[in-house]
């Protein structure tokens, strides 16, 4: 199966909750140039799982990541990144779909059904940016310790974030002599 | 006696674990019934301090995630970074940049063959290979200037160039593994204790590997064909046509166990040795950075809008890196996936059912890299004073002493 079929598939399932894609190439090698193909998707959040379920149906997808971003404002934005046809020289397809999640319902249903080593994924992604996992049935901590406090979250980036938690980390030497913090 | 259970708990210090990570086992008799991994005791939020810092910065930040396979996580940050900003190493440091990692794989791989063959306590087996380990790691050094955390990788290329002794000193390196690995295959895989050791144990099928998204020689051994250098290519590797090390190839049939595991590891020694060969003897001439200006290519990262994914097949598997540049002269979002992140899933499942003799093999047959947390051990007296060196070896000589002493009557 090649990109544009890829495109078809994701078209015909999700229709007009496939808001925009890009088919990104990359050219790879020195004597011999030859290229790779990305798929990044902005879809609309009420079709992700449809979304996800039209990937497992090409093939049983790899899954790279799961990240999400938070600048600030009223939502986070989503990014999930599978791949597709690995294995084949040259022929893996990565697919990569982005979406808006606002912060009043920050819920999302868990692919942990269809792949079950995505619970380390989405338990990340749960205890770092606070979004509820519908049908993750472990919730406990991941890389955080069990006694971490509620309703605080590394990666958010506004109230519920970790600024006043953090002392120098980010600081640089210069920087913290010039206020006088001392070597708190 | 009534039959109940027992709670093992391992970890997160722990004479089998290099490093910290705690498993909690309940067994009932030898056989484990419930297993819980937690992790994070060396979290040190290093993708939050990388959001804070420069691109370059960040670039050194990263070859401090994982001591081991400390040029994976700087190769899968170039790769990535060079895909957002839309630039390309020159060929030279293109391949370059291979014979460093694929070095940095032999030194992994061996280092791991020796960790098995402790975790089975078969620690002659540990020394000799290990041994045979640090030639290698000299070789890095020469190269480099360090044995570990070689900063050489920069957005774009490389930091140094490799001279014409040094390309005696890859060669030299290159006749040195062929005979040791082959002498590998031969102590390592036609020992019968090995075998017996390892054969079913820590066994993964293809369809669980798929289903625990596990990477690397874990998947490969399982007889998934999974290689970031053959199906993403990138560098010299897509000069090459890698193919992916899976057991179905060398011997016919992938069960997926620690034998297997074994097995990939050292093959793929043999395939690093001809990929660094290749790319000896066809290395191009030219520069080796294409931005050789580092503010200029700040500057660059801060004009650039955007966002991408890369990946690098490090030792373990694959290491996933996400990056988006948005008007500063570093990340604004930066994700890391390390390969033991994957592939510590496959632990609960493997070790429902086994026994806790193997608990120390499948914890370490995926080759687990939490990271290096060094520690210091003090001894000190009931009122919180400190012993000395000179104290602890007297009271030692003492003893010995004393035992003697009874022995002899």
């Amino acid at each position: 199966m090649n990109i544009e079929e890829v495109i078809e598939k994701l078209k015909e399932s999700l229709g007009d909750a496939l808001l925009n894609y890009e088919i990104r190439e990359y050219e790879m090698g020195i004597r011999r140039k030859r290229k790779l193909y990305e798929v990044w998707a902005e879809i609309d959040r009420s079709a992700f799982r449809k979304a996800v379920e039209t990937i497992f149906s090409l093939d049983y997808p790899h899954l790279h990541l799961i990240s999400g971003e938070d600048n600030g404002g009223d939502i986070i934005k989503m990014i999930y990144s599978f791949g597709v046809f690995y294995s084949n020289p040259w022929g893996e397809i990565s697919i990569t779909l982005k979406f808006d999640l606002p912060k009043d319902s920050l819920i999302l249903p868990t692919i942990t059904d269809l792949m079950p080593g995505a619970e380390t994924n989405e338990r990340e992604i749960r205890e770092m940016l606070g979004i509820e996992f519908e049908g993750l049935k472990n919730k406990r901590h991941l890389f955080l310790p069990d006694d971490w406090p509620e309703g605080k979250y590394p990666w958010r980036r506004d109230e519920y974030g970790v600024e006043d938690m953090i002392k120098h980390t980010h600081k640089s030497v210069k920087e913290i002599r010039k206020k006088g913090e001392g070597n708190a | 006696m009534p039959k109940t259970a027992y709670y093992i708990p391992i970890g997160p210090i722990h004479p089998a674990l290099k490093e910290p990570i705690r498993v909690e086992a309940e067994v009932e008799g030898e056989r484990i019934v419930r297993v819980d991994v937690k992790r994070g005791f060396a979290h040190r939020g290093i993708e939050y301090m990388g959001m804070k810092r420069n691109a370059i910065q960040t670039l050194y930040l990263s070859e401090r995630i994982c001591g081991i396979c400390s040029i994976s996580h700087p190769y899968a940050f170039v790769v990535t970074a060079e895909k957002a900003l839309g630039i390309e190493a020159p060929p030279r440091a293109q391949y370059i940049r291979p014979i460093i990692a694929e070095l940095e794989r032999i030194h992994s791989h061996i280092l791991w063959l020796g960790v098995i063959a402790h975790e089975m306590g078969f620690d002659s087996l540990l020394f000799w290979t290990w041994k045979g380990r640090e030639k290698v790691l000299d070789l890095l050094e020469l190269l480099t200037g360090n044995r570990i955390n070689y900063s050489v990788y920069m957005i774009g290329g490389v930091r140094r160039d490799l001279k014409e002794s040094h390309i005696k000193a890859i060669k030299d390196a290159i006749t040195y593994y062929w005979k040791f690995t082959e002498q590998m295959k031969e102590i390592i895989l036609s020992d019968p204790v090995y075998k017996a050791r390892t054969r079913g144990v820590a066994q993964l099928s293809k369809e669980m590997a798929l289903k625990l998204n596990v990477v690397g020689p874990v998947a490969r051994a399982a007889g998934i064909r999974m290689d970031i250098r053959q199906d993403m290519p990138y560098d010299a590797y897509a000069d090459i046509d890698v193919r992916a090390v899976v057991p179905q190839d060398i011997v016919g049939e992938a069960k997926g166990d620690a034998y297997d595991i074994t097995m990939v590891r050292i093959y793929e020694i043999e395939q690093s040795l001809d990929i660094i060969e290749y790319c000896v003897d066809n290395l191009p001439e030219g520069k080796i950075l294409a931005i050789p200006n580092y503010p200029a290519l700040l500057a660059k990262i801060r004009r650039t809008k955007g966002e991408a994914i890369g990946a690098h097949e490090a030792p373990r598997g694959e290491v996933v890196h996400y990056l988006k540049f948005d008007g500063r002269d570093g990340p604004s979002v930066w994700k890391v996936i390390a390969p033991s992140y994957n592939n510590i899933n496959s632990w609960a499942p493997l070790l429902l059912g086994a026994e806790v003799a193997d608990i120390p093999i499948v914890v370490a047959y995926i080759d687990p890299c939490m990271c290096c947390n060094d520690r210091v051990a003090l001894l000190k007296t009931p009122e919180g004073k400190v012993l000395g060196y000179e104290y602890i070896h007297k009271k030692a000589v003492e003893k010995t002493r004393k035992i003697e002493k009874e022995v002899r009557g």
